[in-house]
Formats: structure tokens, C-alpha cells, sequence
């Protein structure tokens, strides 16, 4: 197993899961259809949420080990200090937009 | 009543849930020292990093059955009806989806601790790993703080 490529793989895929959970939060608060279709799926709007975040997690990781060539040690620390920043930002979004959903501000 | 209604029971679920994320904030907690001082073998980071990864999967296993079961039905009516409805609004709705980010971050450093400690010091990531493993830490205390800050909602509504 290449590991740098293992770690690169994770965090791409880490990154494209937090920014996957955040656009599917926001949308499906936005568009009732969405959030029905989520809840018929499992039963469960956050559990299908949870399934395809864990899915995506996975698939991605695995496609990008195989499919991408030996990252470099550059693009392995971009990655992880984006995976860093992906999830202070996405903390922040999702604390902004239900703050401001409550205050019906959108 | 039998076991599996007793793993299943609304006090023992929450306990569950607590206490296996408990476990994954001080495994990170540790990885986090152990990274930073460069102590402990390849070995006792790798079984560090498994622990809080599989204590963050028990917790969130657990905290999801409790949150789609019973939460919407029992404890959701009381916080939206009681004096503070925005905890579940914001702080509820924000816990349980940035949960989400928690097991893609730990799996990523339980991936960085694979490596040999010369190929961590060749690759500069030493730094990187603390910070992320303080990341995953710094998660879950966040999400324990919302949960505690609902669990006081609901009791005091």
C-alpha cells in the first residue's frame, strides 16, 4: 500500500464529504422536496444524510488511490491543511446558517 | 427484559454515546501529545488512532439510534415548547450534522499515523498531524458542549 497516497486520498475525500454534508444540509432545509426525499430513502432524513456521507467517503477515497498518480509532498500537506480549513469553514456555515434560519434571515 | 432492549434503553444509549465519544476526544487528545513530543512507537499510535476512530463510530451509532428514535418524539416537542425552542434550532441542528465531518478526519489521521516516523519527518506532516488530531479532539469536545448544552434545554424547558 502506497501510504502517502493512502493519506493524500483521505483527506481529498474528507474534504469533498464535508462540503458534500454542508450543501446537502443547507439544501434540504431550503427545499422540502429534497428533505422528503431524503426521509423516504431511510426512514430518516439524517440517516441517509449519514449513509451517503459515508458511502461518498469511501468511494472517493478509493477512486483517487487508484485513479490519481503518486502525489507530492506539496500537494500532500495543500491537502491537509485544506481538509484543516474545509472544517473550521464548514463548522462556521452550518452554526451561521441555522443561526440565521431561526432568525429567519432565509 | 433482555439485553438488546436494555443496549436499547433511552439512559443506556445516552451513556453509550457520551462515554465512547469521551473515549475518542482523549485518544486524539493523546495522539495529539504523542505526535507533538515524538513519543511512543509507530505501533501505540496506530492502536491510538483505532480506538478513537472506533469510538467515534460506537458514539455516533449510538447517539443516532437515540436521535432518530427517541429525540424527535420525546425530547424535540419539550425544547421547540419550552423557553429556549433556538437550542434546538441552531445548536441540535448544527451537532448533529457537523458529526458528519468527525470520522472522515480521524480516518485521514489514522492513515497519517501508517507512516514510518522517518517518512512523517521526510514528508513535514508532523505538525499537520497534531493539528488534525487536535482538530478531531477539539470536534468532538464542541459537539459534547452542544450536547450538553440540549440535555439542559430539555430538563430546564
Amino acid at each position: 500500500m502506497n501510504k502517502p497516497r493512502l493519506i493524500f486520498s483521505s483527506a481529498v475525500s474528507a474534504i469533498i464529504t464535508i462540503v458534500y454534508a454542508v450543501v446537502i444540509t443547507i439544501w434540504a432545509e431550503l427545499s422540502l422536496p429534497l428533505k422528503n426525499w431524503l426521509t423516504n430513502f431511510s426512514g430518516h432524513h439524517w440517516t441517509s444524510k449519514s449513509i451517503f456521507s459515508v458511502l461518498l467517503y469511501a468511494v472517493v477515497t478509493i477512486i483517487i488511490y487508484f485513479v490519481s498518480r503518486d502525489s507530492s509532498e506539496n500537494n500532500l500537506r495543500k491537502a491537509l491543511i485544506l481538509l484543516l480549513v474545509f472544517t473550521v469553514l464548514g463548522t462556521i456555515a452550518l452554526t451561521a446558517f441555522f443561526t440565521g434560519h431561526h432568525f429567519k434571515l432565509f | 427484559m433482555d439485553l438488546l432492549a436494555i443496549i436499547q434503553s433511552k439512559p443506556v444509549l445516552i451513556g453509550f454515546h457520551l462515554g465512547f465519544a469521551i473515549v475518542g476526544i482523549d485518544a486524539f487528545l493523546w495522539l495529539l501529545g504523542k505526535l507533538k513530543g515524538d513519543g511512543g512507537s509507530r505501533k501505540s499510535m496506530i492502536g491510538t488512532a483505532v480506538i478513537g476512530v472506533g469510538a467515534f463510530i460506537a458514539s455516533w451509532l449510538a447517539g443516532g439510534y437515540y436521535y432518530v428514535v427517541y429525540y424527535g418524539k420525546l425530547v424535540r416537542p419539550i425544547i421547540k415548547g419550552g423557553t429556549a425552542p433556538w437550542v434546538h434550532n441552531i445548536i441540535m441542528e448544527t451537532k448533529e450534522h457537523i458529526f458528519l465531518f468527525i470520522i472522515p478526519l480521524a480516518v485521514t489521521v489514522l492513515c497519517i499515523t501508517f507512516l514510518e516516523k522517518g517518512d512523517l519527518e521526510r514528508l513535514k506532516l508532523r505538525r499537520l498531524a497534531w493539528l488534525l488530531s487536535g482538530a478531531v479532539a477539539m470536534l468532538g469536545l464542541l459537539i459534547g458542549a452542544m450536547g450538553f448544552i440540549i440535555s439542559a434545554a430539555a430538563r430546564w424547558a
